[in-house]
């Protein structure tokens, strides 16, 4: 079995932080065509991020997708939280962004997330990059890709 | 005649010749005397005619000397009267001078209350002109930051009618009809357009709020990247990229390889159809002198980097226009574009506290010329 299958064969659970309902319903759009059972639960900002994943009942998700802008707290002080919580430094954050900061995605890779996503404008090329995203989260490793590999991205 | 009256006679003639006698003697001792008084009287007469011999000479020697003092007077009398004329000539000049110090006097008074009134105008100016310059600064930033939120703020909703749209055409291409098609393609192409300006715009604002760092860079270095960032344009084009001469150049890193992309991105975009493009890029230290313009120092030293094509050029007259924010010189489909690359050019450019000029002649290429200070 090829690493994605064996994702495929368990349920995986997926989050998502996102203050835009827009974008949301596109995520969700996006993950339609994907290979096997997945289970996605939003929330719609950093507090209530926080609070979700700090809760003792709730299981983790395998991976996290996280907005910068949002309201109450944003995705880079949630990111500097996760990193610093011991339970939940293991769960690999993907920050899925509109904008592009140079310097801002630097630090993001300083502060441990694993993968950043810039919102493309057009939908398969939002599909092919949440898939390319999963795949390598599929594949159990953890460990930081290097700043090169950082910023992912499909070719037009 | 009787005897006695003789004896008598005789007694008396002896006694008048004993009188004769005693008076002749008495005469005798009285002429000693007399004598005696005349040669003292003498020697006194000659004593007195030596003593008048010689104050005769004292006064004639006295004489001669006042002579001379008084010819000697009559000259420096006639000085005096020179000196006189002079000082009373001196005298008439410095009435004169004096008058016209006072005159000179009044007027640099007048002058100086004038020049108190002049200098608190100034001051009052130069108050005005520093609220101005800091309600500048203040607009400045805020028009920035506006820029700067705006355009960040505008890709959202932007993003979106592309990713809508992207959407519709994927899933229900089958239902649409062939205009409909068309109008959906409209809508994405005019979406992209306006996400490409937004995208300027943002790395127009951002020129103007980062940090300025100057770091000492070998111009190679720069070129390269800027050359591999275009590899696959200056592939497709077949393009003749030449570098050479390239020295070690005073820039903030990351502008400074905006700009170059920017202007050999233009060369490669504005070149001729029917010509094989070539870009030539050149570098040496020139004095600021060389340059016609007040905004180098002419001792100064300055880089001077020179990026030429031979593509299709433009008209000399808007050789100051094209770096102008939104300026284009092209319809949309003829070369695309927002209009902002050169006035990102020449803000980067500016923030190195350089100039840059272009020259160009329709169809004949089009060489930019930056000079940036040396150290």
């Amino acid at each position: 079995m090829t690493e994605i299958q064996k994702m495929s064969s368990k349920h995986l659970n997926l989050l998502l932080a996102d203050d835009d309902f827009d974008d949301c319903f596109i995520f969700k759009e996006a993950l339609e065509g994907h290979p096997g059972p997945i289970n996605i639960t939003e929330v719609h900002d950093g507090e209530q991020l926080m609070a979700l994943l700090t809760k003792e009942t709730y299981e983790l998700p395998h991976v996290l997708f996280i907005d910068l802008n949002m309201p109450r707290k944003n995705g880079f002080e949630c990111l500097a939280e996760i990193k610093l919580n011991s339970r939940l430094r293991q769960i690999p954050v993907i920050i899925y962004s509109t904008s592009f900061e140079h310097e801002m995605v630097n630090q993001l890779y300083k502060n441990g997330a694993q993968f950043y996503i810039r919102k493309p404008s057009r939908f398969q090329e939002l599909q092919l990059v949440i898939q390319l995203a999963l795949k390598h989260i599929a594949k159990a490793d953890i460990s930081q890709p290097t700043r090169d590999e950082f910023v992912l991205a499909v070719q037009n | 005649m009787p005897k006695s009256q003789k004896s008598a006679e005789l007694i008396i003639a002896i006694k008048e010749i004993v009188f004769q006698n005693e008076e002749r003697g008495k005469r005798a001792a009285e002429l000693v005397i007399a004598n005696k008084e005349l040669v003292f009287q003498n020697k006194e007469k000659e004593k007195r005619a030596a003593e008048l011999i010689i104050a005769n000479k004292e006064l004639a020697f006295q004489n001669e000397e006042k002579e001379k003092r008084a010819s000697e007077l009559i000259v420096a009398n006639k000085e005096l009267v020179f000196q006189n004329r002079e000082k009373e000539k001196r005298a008439a000049e410095l009435i004169i001078a004096n008058k016209e110090l006072a005159f000179q006097n009044e007027e640099k008074e007048k002058r100086a209350s004038e020049l108190i009134v002049a200098n608190k105008e100034l001051v009052f100016q130069n108050r005005e002109k520093e609220k101005r310059a800091a309600e500048l600064v203040i607009a400045n930033k805020e028009l920035l930051a506006f820029t700067y939120v705006s355009s960040h703020d505008l890709q959202e909703p932007l993003r979106k009618i592309q990713t809508f749209v992207s959407i519709i055409l994927a899933k229900e291409h089958a239902n649409l009809t062939d205009k409909g098609k068309f109008n959906f393609d409209r809508i994405q192409s005019a979406a992209a357009t306006m996400q490409q300006l937004i995208e300027d715009l943002l790395a127009f604002s951002r020129i103007s709020t980062t940090d300025r760092k100057f770091e000492k860079i070998d111009l190679h270095i720069v070129i390269e990247a800027v050359r591999n960032e275009l590899k696959e344009t200056i592939e497709s084009k077949k393009a003749i990229f030449e570098a050479f001469n390239l020295s070690t150049v005073n820039i903030i890193h990351f502008q400074f390889r905006q700009l170059m992309y920017n202007l050999i991105s233009n060369a490669l975009k504005f070149s001729r159809a029917d010509v094989q493009s070539h870009i030539m890029i050149s570098s040496r230290v020139v004095k600021g002198h060389i340059v016609d313009t007040e905004k180098l120092s002419p001792e100064k030293e300055y880089s001077h980097i020179t990026v030429r094509d031979n593509g299709i050029g433009f008209e000399p007259h808007f050789s100051q226009r094209i770096f102008e924010v939104f300026q284009k010189l092209h319809g949309k489909q003829e070369y695309p574009g927002t209009g902002i690359g050169l006035a990102i050019v020449k803000k980067i450019v500016e923030n190195h506290n350089g100039i840059i000029t272009a020259s160009s002649e329709l169809g004949q290429g089009a060489c930019f010329d930056i000079y940036i200070p040396a150290n």
